[in-house]
């Protein structure tokens, strides 16, 4: 058995999700909006990242940037459609989530159609090498991607932490009401949420395509991972993102080794409902004072 | 404050006109009437689901419907309009109001200092917040300690204090204060209320809209009654009193 495998392997999967998670649970607690477009912004990322490897060149700065970028403008494709028209109408959240599943729906067939279906490969952005920590054998793809992602994911909390407009978005997480209150624009904000987490579904599909590949529907199972992660550490909260995708890192891990790759989904599900019917709120129920619908 | 010159020969701050507001099928405010000159600071009060609330979310454009005009500092920031509740909010803000909550509107997570920042919102007003933080802290010198502590963990009266500082940390011409001793112990409410009655106002004016009338007699330039989402009477309380208790 070997255990600096499965650990190696489920920080890297914690990373990749937790990454999708936290978008998922920002773009919730700021703009009241589950974006079910997750999956295609993702998938619309790999593209991008895809054409810019094929037409700059295959450098790894160039085509993990080109994802981030299609991201950003994937999460301001959906704000511009699914936010800005209907936030302030009756019935938003439910509004929201038909419009970005709509999105979702149509955005995949469209990439199918330009696209076509067969998968697209991405260059290998970390080389071929091999690291030795601690006796354990680390692939440069694993320890590239997490190492990335812990990078991304600290800048952005950084920035919410200590610029202006992270005060906003921060505020807005916790009091919409209040925000407008104290002249935040929800819309504008919106535009800046949507960007980043679009950029952060980017960064995750550049990653992911490092094991996987592009396809025009391969954002429907993160999107799916990230929206239980988010649930399960309680929609809203960072901390509870974090905290929950590092148990469904670790849960996926060990069913690959231990099970196989086709249980995984049902190990996942087993274990988030496990946790809501213990705490039906998510794990951070209470560490954080999230949006409640 | 000792311009020899008559209030209402200043300019109006806030003028409305013929302002209905309310929720759905609910009409709370009729055809309301009201003006504030510039330098006043105004009371309102009035038993509880009267209006007075709903008077400052119309004005705030947080209502679910409204019509009438409100003029801040001459801008219409009123008109018709029958959905959007808080569209344009952060708009109005910006041109000059500061509303005060009733209640706790605030960010639970965030410090009291970063509180206090959001409620900077102008780029004059985040220019100078460290200044702006230090003049709210010789209002309310028990924040001080507090400036690191996230504000859900404040006491009732502290999260107030935090409210209101971060109404006085904009460049608002216009503070519409919402029940400041709600839910207070009665000598805290009495320190809140004298905090605020000891702001300078300069050129921008004051409604603070509260139920125990004993709190604002004597300190506030006029009393105004409000019942059934109407103004019904005016007092104008002794400026002398209230200039003598200011010292």
């Amino acid at each position: 058995m070997n255990w600096g495998f499965i650990v190696t392997n489920a920080i890297t999967l914690t990373c990749i999700y937790g990454t999708l998670a936290i978008g998922i649970s920002v773009t919730w607690s700021s703009l009241g909006l589950v974006n079910m477009a997750y999956g295609f912004i993702f998938a619309l990322s790999g593209y991008g990242a895809w054409l810019a490897s094929v037409y700059i060149g295959p450098f790894p700065v160039v085509v993990m940037i080109a994802g981030i970028l299609t991201g950003a403008i994937g999460g301001l494709i959906v704000c511009l459609l699914a936010f800005i028209p209907i936030h302030d109408k009756p019935n938003f959240p439910l509004r929201a989530l038909i419009a970005t599943l709509a999105i979702s729906l149509v955005g995949n067939q469209i990439l199918l159609w330009w696209f076509g279906p067969r998968a697209k490969s991405l260059p290998r952005l970390f080389g071929s090498w091999n690291a030795d920590i601690l006796g354990v054998v680390v692939t440069s793809d694993k320890l590239g991607a997490s190492l990335s992602a812990i990078l991304l994911l600290t800048l952005i909390l950084l920035w919410m932490r200590s610029s202006r407009r992270g005060l906003e978005i921060r505020a807005m997480m916790m009091n919409p009401h209040a925000a407008s209150i104290v002249g935040i624009g929800v819309r504008r904000t919106s535009i800046y949420v949507m960007a980043l987490t679009g950029s952060l579904a980017g960064l995750a599909a550049v990653l992911l395509a490092q094991t996987y590949y592009v396809a025009p529907f391969s954002g429907i199972t993160p999107m799916i991972k990230g929206l239980s992660i988010a649930l399960v550490g309680g929609l809203g909260s960072i901390p509870g993102a974090v905290i929950g995708a590092i148990m469904l890192g670790v849960n996926e891990s060990l069913t690959l080794t231990f099970l196989g790759g086709q249980y995984v989904l049902i190990t996942q599900f087993l274990l988030i409902i496990v946790v809501l019917l213990i705490r039906p709120r998510g794990i951070s129920g209470i560490l954080d004072k999230a949006r409640e619908a | 404050m000792a311009a020899p010159e008559t209030v209402s020969t200043r300019p109006a701050v806030l003028d409305v006109q013929g302002l209905s507001a309310g929720w759905g099928p609910m009409r709370v405010i009729h055809d309301l009437d009201l003006t504030v000159f510039a330098g006043e600071r105004i009371g309102l009060v009035g038993l509880n689901g009267h209006g007075k609330s709903t008077l400052f979310q119309a004005i705030a454009g947080l209502t679910g419907w409204q019509r009438g005009s409100i003029k801040l500092n001459g801008y219409e920031v009123g008109r018709t309009r029958s959905q959007g509740p808080g569209r344009y909010t952060h708009l109005i803000v910006r041109r000059g109001l500061a509303l005060i909550p009733q209640g706790d509107e605030i960010f639970h997570g965030l410090t009291v200092e970063e509180h206090l920042d959001s409620g900077a919102f102008t780029k004059r007003a985040w220019a100078e917040r460290a200044l702006r933080k230090k003049r709210i802290l010789q209002i309310f010198p028990p924040l001080e300690k507090l400036m690191k502590t996230p504000v859900g963990r404040l006491s009732g009266g502290e999260r107030r204090m935090v409210s209101i500082g971060r109404g006085l940390m904009s460049d608002a011409e216009l503070f519409l204060v919402d029940e400041p001793s709600l839910g207070l112990a009665p000598k805290i409410g009495r320190s809140v209320v004298e905090a605020l009655m000891a702001v300078e106002l300069g050129g921008s004016a004051m409604v603070i809209a509260e139920q125990n009338v004993a709190l604002l007699e004597g300190s506030v330039d006029r009393i105004i009654g409000m019942h059934a989402g109407k103004l019904k009477g005016e007092a104008s309380a002794s400026k002398t009193l209230s200039m003598e208790r200011n010292r």
